[in-house]
Parts: C-alpha cells; sequence; structure tokens
C-alpha cells in the first residue's frame, strides 16, 4: 500500500478510535442518543475503510484506478442517505434528519481528507 | 396518560442532555440556538432531543416572530408518579384473560365430576379450590358446624381440614359452632 493510503486508513483508524470512546463516555454519561450518534459516525468510517481494502482488491496497484473507485463509491453510498434526508426534511421528522445530517457530515469529511492527503502526497 | 405515553415520558426523561433541556425549560422558553449555546451542543442535537420530549408531551412549541420558542408542558409534572402507576394497565384484560385461565387449568386438574380429587398442597392453588367449595355456601345465613360438614363432604371426605381452612382464608366466618359465608 503507498503512503496515501496508509495515511488515510490511519486517519479512518484514529476516527474510529476517536468516535468508539466518545460513544462509551456518553453513554456513560446517561446521553445514550448522544453516544448512539458517535457509533453512527464510527459506522460511517468503518465502511469507508472496507471501500478502501475493496479497492486494493479490485484495483491492485494501480493508485489512480483505487482513487477513482474509492471516489465512486463515496458518491454512490451516501445516494440513499441524501433520499433520505429530504424524506426527513419533508416530514419535519428532526430525529431523523439529524442521524442523516451525521451520516452526510461525516462522508463529506472523509471526502475532503481523502482529498487533502491525495493532494498533498502528489 | 396511556401506558405508552408513560413509557413514552420516562424514556424521555432517562437521558442526561434532556433532562439538562428540561431544567433550562423549567427558567424561562427558549429557542433551539440559545439552548444549543448554554448545554454546548449543536443545534441539531437539541433538534433531536426536543422532538423526543415533545413526542412525550414534556415540551410545546409556539412561534415568537422569527423564533419558535419550546416551553415546558408544565401540567405533565404535576402528575405524580404514583397517579401514573394507578392508572388501569393497557394490559389488564390481557393478565385478567391469563389469571382466569390458570383459575379454570386448577379447577380441572383437582375436580372430577363435581368431587375434589385431593386437596393441593400449594396455598396459591388451594385458594381457588376453596373458593369454589365457598360458592356452595349462601350468603346471610347462619350455619351449623354439622350443616358445614356436610356440604363440604359432597366435595371430599377430610371435611375437616377444608373448614379449617376456608376459616383461615377468611371465605367463612365463624363464632363458636356457627358459621357463615364471608362476603368479598
Amino acid at each position: 500500500m503507498n503512503e496515501q493510503y496508509q495515511k488515510f486508513e490511519s486517519y479512518l483508524d484514529e476516527k474510529i478510535a476517536a468516535c468508539k470512546q466518545r460513544s462509551e463516555l456518553l453513554t456513560t454519561d446517561d446521553r445514550v442518543d448522544e453516544g448512539n450518534f458517535e457509533k453512527i459516525r464510527a459506522n460511517v468510517y468503518e465502511i469507508f475503510k472496507t471501500i478502501l481494502s475493496v479497492s486494493e482488491k479490485v484495483c491492485g496497484k494501480d493508485d489512480l484506478a483505487r482513487k477513482q473507485f474509492f471516489l465512486q463509491k463515496a458518491e454512490q453510498i451516501p445516494l440513499s442517505w441524501t433520499t433520505s434526508y429530504e424524506k426527513a426534511k419533508q416530514h419535519g421528522d428532526t430525529a431523523k434528519l439529524h442521524i442523516e445530517s451525521i451520516k452526510l457530515d461525516t462522508i463529506r469529511e472523509i471526502k475532503d481528507m481523502f482529498m487533502r492527503i491525495w493532494e498533498e502526497t502528489t | 396518560m396511556t401506558e405508552t405515553d408513560a413509557i413514552n415520558l420516562f424514556k424521555g426523561l432517562a437521558d442526561k442532555s434532556r433532562l439538562q433541556i428540561l431544567k433550562s425549560l423549567a427558567v424561562e422558553d427558549m429557542y433551539v440556538e440559545r439552548l444549543a449555546e448554554r448545554l454546548g451542543l449543536t443545534p441539531s442535537t437539541i433538534s433531536f432531543h426536543l422532538k423526543k420530549l415533545s413526542d412525550a408531551s414534556a415540551v410545546t412549541a409556539y412561534k415568537n416572530q422569527y423564533y419558535m420558542m419550546y416551553s415546558l408542558n408544565k401540567e405533565i409534572f404535576q402528575t405524580s408518579i404514583l397517579e401514573i402507576l394507578q392508572q388501569e394497565s393497557d394490559e389488564a384484560q390481557k393478565q385478567a384473560k391469563r389469571d382466569a385461565d390458570y383459575r379454570q387449568r386448577v379447577i380441572d386438574a383437582f375436580f372430577e365430576y363435581g368431587k375434589l380429587k385431593s386437596i393441593p398442597t400449594q396455598r396459591k392453588k388451594e385458594r381457588i379450590i376453596l373458593e369454589v367449595i365457598a360458592k356452595a355456601f349462601e350468603f346471610d345465613r347462619i350455619y351449623s358446624e354439622r350443616e358445614v360438614n356436610l356440604i363440604i363432604a359432597d366435595f371430599h371426605d377430610d371435611f375437616c381440614t377444608i373448614r379449617r381452612d376456608m376459616v383461615g382464608e377468611r371465605l367463612l366466618g365463624r363464632n363458636g359452632m356457627e358459621y357463615w359465608r364471608i362476603k368479598d
């Protein structure tokens, strides 16, 4: 794995660990729902860690192909989240809206970081 | 308040952030951003909690110029927990049916053609059996011990034990040699 992908994987690992730690702290502090929000964030990071690993299996050592594969998935996967978000907005379901916005904010952050790391090292 | 409402309310309260929101609203009505600043949470998280509190009827909302203001539903917090517990359960009918079914199973197991096969050792079951035998006694009538024994003997030979247990279970009253059926 090249430097970019190692760096990006470390970033995802750190984020997952931080979310899980915050989740535990919040749950212990009787803030179960907020603890669950952190679990949702951790889930999104984990999904994209899996995508990163799959990209290697699918594209091999071709870094450019891996980048395209990853960004394509980063566009495809959140489509259903956006639909859910819009539906929740229409129905004034603030609870669902919050959960979908957590997922969409997290994927936005993941994409930004992916691009930043890619640009920094090329 | 229905049982479902009570569960929603307790769930709503069982969270530190939501409790902090309610405490803030107990001071004065507030809008989302004000609560967010005060509690160090994002407005989106506050909205999430307010939705849960609103679903539990713990808070109400009203429009004030540009803001949606939230206020504590004081009426719901004036309900005592004891009042909630004393409300008839949504499950009451199901429970009553389960009790009736159990009672019938005990009666079927211990009676055969109107005769008691044996005296149950479990107190709960014996009570059910004794209640059936008690129905053979009329209310507002005094029975001699001999009459009591004869009535019980129609059900089981051990009328002494059954008579004594019926008095012990307060199904029959006794004064010397006189007995009567006690009303529920």
